[in-house]
């Protein structure tokens, strides 16, 4: 790995004294989320996606009729559903993967095994490392995978429509009153985030307060006391399924506890905010709008 | 012609005082039978002797060699313990089993030729183990199993041969029988120490004897002159009877009235 | 003795056979003229890849493993004299996995992870060895006690590496207990490592025979009793260790193949140490195999299989044996 930067240090230096040593690439160069640079003969034609999130990012960069494989739960848009399975995220099949020749491998850093992407490059492959874990990355990284698979213009607008409905939202609760929340992204054993998550992002965004921002782990586990103790305002949750509310009910059965009085118990569907996508801002203005009923509740 | 001796030897008992040292010579064409009590340290004698117990003082020599001088396997390859328990945690044949005798003789890499299967089922037929060469091990009686270890001491071809009660388990004919097989070892220049419980069989088939009492005291010498009643029953802490049967001495245990 | 060669010239074909199955199938079906174009030295460029890049070395890999999980196990149980030993009773396994699992939590990066397993797997067998040893000797039962209680220690510490280790990184963190091929960087150090052993540890076959039988016995046969146990000691850690840091962690091969084989052909060391290494590395081989191929292209650890298929085997053998 270490040598690996070291050479691409020297190539930047190089290239920096004779542009003329990149004078044989004609093709797109991009830095990616492993601050590695990835470089293209030509713009993507064959992609493999190893994350449901890269898939949908691809889609929205304009890229998605050449994706050639992808993971499970790849299912947003639809067309992906129909796309070639290569495993899941956790674990891959790489003969089918080479099989498929891709040239272009989009891994996630920290959902992929790193023997298995390394594996890959091994063989040849090249490969960009995904991990975008803020708004601005969502942006940033549509602006290199259509960089990458030559659909700037519709990267581009992919990323205008998206700052407009995070600035809108921005504009919108910049001054509204803090509401303290608890966002329950799994049940058993009881999930939050901390405020280095997207999702709690999204929170600061709508002028809500995020009750476990300070906790020191991305993705602490709680028991139920200590969120009673807490004493959130309102209590946003995902569910199994994009509609399935089951997770709020376990909240009922304490009456006196605040959220539950003022029936402020939410539901955001989890593909909305928990992957690091565009649409995270439809995700974000669902949230907002909960917040705001919150707040009408006083 | 010396073979294994003691010199001013005290074996170890936890919790026992030194009590006599022991100083014997076990010689080729002798047949040395040791007696005494449950505890009295037949068995940690026996181990001491074929150098698989440290003594608390003193030596044991082979040939006038200190026994941790010496390397284990050319130890093996003249001294052969009989012992009392065996385990066997993994199944194996009769064959195999008295094969593993002629362990000290081969080199790593060597298998054994037909001549160590040969002296193998000598030793099995000699103890009438004929025909068992494929059973498992874990299948034979109690009393097969003793004669099974007796057959593997013989595939060994010891020249000292230490065993511990040999005839455990055994009926009648088979005592005689393997107490005999002692017997024809030692005429045939080999030396033989036998640990026995039975005054009978040591004063039948020993022509000399140890006598190990509880506390640590010991003594020693031609058979004759060791089995008188009164040395014997304060050994056993039992009253005797003696007798004379076809030229044997023979000792019973007393009513006391 | 001549009848040691042919079931090990049978458990060989046997291998070769598993081996050459393994390299045949996969998610890319090659046909036979391809197979036979890559052996040659040409043919499709995607087959060659998928064939000397993919599935030899994985092959390799899981023969090594298996052999190496085989040969260990046969060993502990020898050396404890108890049928139940394996490496994973014995808690070598666990001071691996919490090695392996440390140096994922800390991201020590997948260079590590090997290093690291193999760190606490001979970490693992000093504790054990040097508790079981104490002030005075060990005894067979005293260290199979002493290894079955470090066991269950290095499992809480896995349990609760677990719990406090970051979300993302769990899946990888199972996988890697479940033991997983994909994992396998190269498999020559682990084929260095059982060959190695196999020359090292067969001249003491006969040996080992006479151990089993007690110290007491193997010392009256000759046998430097300590010394013995030592080295095999020694060597079945490092078997394990190896085996550890190549795929994880593996249940079941080491327990399973060695007993299995005594059923079949007997318990002479000489013949069970080899077979086992030809065994255990067949077993592993095929299980990769069905591991890879049974739900492609989503991949199932190897233990699930080994476990799957050996423990009905295993009771199968055992139950027709009495």
């Amino acid at each position: 790995m270490q040598g690996r930067c070291a050479a691409g240090l020297l190539v930047c230096l190089l290239g920096l004294v004779s542009p003329a040593v990149f004078s044989g690439e004609s093709g797109p160069c991009v830095v990616d989320d492993a601050e590695r640079r990835v470089c293209l003969q030509a713009p993507a034609r064959r992609i493999v996606s190893l994350s449901p999130g890269a898939t949908e990012l691809l889609f929205a960069a304009g890229a998605g009729e050449w994706i050639e494989g992808t993971v499970r739960y790849s299912d947003y848009p639809a067309a992906a559903k129909r796309i070639p399975r290569v495993g899941t995220h956790s674990r891959f099949d790489i003969e089918k993967l080479l099989a498929l020749s891709p040239d272009l491998v989009v891994a996630w850093i920290s959902g992929n095994p790193a023997e298995q992407v390394e594996r890959l490059q091994a063989l040849g492959m090249t490969v960009y490392y995904s991990e975008p874990r803020r708004f601005e990355d969502v942006s940033s990284t549509l602006e290199r995978l259509g960089l990458l698979a030559g659909t700037t213009d519709v990267a581009r607008t992919a990323i205008a429509e998206f700052n407009a409905a995070i600035d809108e939202l921005e504009a919108r609760y910049r001054d509204a009153d803090p509401v303290p929340i608890f966002y329950q992204i799994w049940d058993d054993p009881l999930m939050t985030v901390n405020d280095s998550h997207l999702i709690s992002q999204a929170i600061e965004l709508c002028g809500g307060r995020n009750v476990f921002g300070a906790a020191d782990r991305l993705v602490p586990r709680l028991d139920r006391e200590s969120v009673l103790a807490a004493a959130p305002e309102a209590i946003v949750a995902g569910g199994m399924g994009e509609d399935d509310t089951g997770w709020l009910e376990a909240w009922e059965r304490f009456p006196g506890f605040t959220a539950v009085r003022r029936g402020n118990l939410f539901f955001v569907p989890p593909s909305y905010i928990q992957r690091p996508t565009p649409r995270v801002a439809e995700g974000s203005r669902i949230l907002c709008e909960h917040l705001e009923t919150a707040r009408g509740r006083r | 012609m010396v073979k294994l001796a003691t010199r001013q030897l005290v074996i170890d008992i936890p919790a026992r005082a030194d009590g006599v040292p022991i100083d014997l010579d076990l010689c080729a064409g002798q047949v040395w039978g040791v007696l005494g009590p449950n505890g009295a340290g037949k068995t940690t004698l026996l181990h001491t002797l074929a150098g698989l117990r440290e003594p608390r003082r003193g030596e044991v020599l082979l040939d006038g060699k200190p026994l941790p001088s010496l390397r284990r396997r050319s130890v093996a390859r003249q001294l052969a313990v009989i012992f009392q328990d065996r385990q066997d945690s993994f199944p194996s044949t009769v064959l195999e089993t008295a094969m593993i005798g002629r362990h000290p003789f081969l080199a790593p890499w060597d298998i054994e030729t037909a001549e160590d299967v040969e002296l193998a089922r000598n030793a099995l037929h000699r103890l009438q183990l004929d025909g068992l060469d494929n059973r498992q091990v874990s299948t034979l009686s109690g009393g097969e199993r003793q004669r099974l270890a007796v057959a593997t001491a013989l595939t060994q071809t010891p020249r000292i041969w230490l065993a511990d009660e040999p005839t455990n388990h055994l009926d009648l004919r088979y005592q005689v029988a393997v107490m005999g097989l002692m017997a024809e070892q030692a005429a045939a220049g080999r030396a033989v120490l036998v640990c026995l419980h039975d005054i009978n069989l040591a004063a039948r088939w020993c022509d000399h004897l140890l006598l190990l009492y509880p506390d640590g005291g010991a003594c020693w010498g031609e058979a004759g002159a060791m089995l008188v009643p009164e040395a014997l029953e304060r050994l056993y802490g039992q009253p005797l009877t003696a007798a004379q049967v076809n030229g044997t001495r023979v000792f019973v245990p007393r009513e006391v009235g | 003795m001549p009848r040691l060669f042919p079931p090990l010239l049978l458990l060989a074909g046997i291998a070769v056979a598993a081996m050459l199955l393994a390299v045949a199938v996969g998610s890319v079906s090659i046909p036979v003229a391809g197979l036979w174009a890559v052996v040659q030295g040409d043919g499709d460029q995607l087959h060659r890849t998928v064939v000397l890049e993919l599935r030899v070395p994985r092959v390799l890999a899981a023969f090594a493993t298996g052999g190496l999980l085989a040969v260990a196990g046969a060993l502990m149980q020898v050396l404890l004299r108890n049928p139940l030993a394996d490496p994973y009773v014995l808690g070598l396994s666990g001071g691996a996995a919490v090695g392996a699992l440390s140096a994922m939590l800390l991201g020590l990066g997948a260079v590590m992870v090997p290093g690291s397993a193999f760190a606490g797997a001979l970490v693992s067998t000093v504790l054990v060895f040097g508790i079981a040893h104490g002030t005075g000797s060990w005894t067979p039962t005293r260290l199979l006690l002493t290894g079955v209680v470090v066991a269950a220690g290095w499992g809480a510490v896995v349990t609760f590496m677990l719990v406090i280790g970051p979300t993302e990184r769990i899946p990888g963190m199972l996988y890697w207990l479940m033991g997983d091929l994909a994992y396998a960087r190269s498999p020559w150090p682990a084929m260095f490592v059982l060959a190695l052993a196999c020359l090292l540890i067969m001249p003491l076959g006969r040996s080992l025979n006479v151990l089993a039988r007690g110290p007491l016995q193997a010392a009256t046969l000759g046998v430097a009793v300590r010394p013995l146990e030592w080295s095999v000691y020694v060597a079945a850690s490092v078997l394990t260790a190896a085996a550890v840091t190549t795929a994880g962690a593996i249940g079941f091969v080491g327990l399973i193949v060695p007993h299995m084989l005594r059923l079949l052909i007997g318990s002479d060391q000489r013949l069970i140490l080899p077979a086992s290494a030809l065994a255990g590395g067949t077993l592993l081989v095929l299980a990769d195999t069905l591991a890879r191929t049974l739900i492609a292209p989503e991949q199932l650890p190897v233990g699930v299989i080994t476990a799957l298929l050996g423990v009905p085997t295993f009771l199968y053998l055992l139950y027709r044996s009495r």
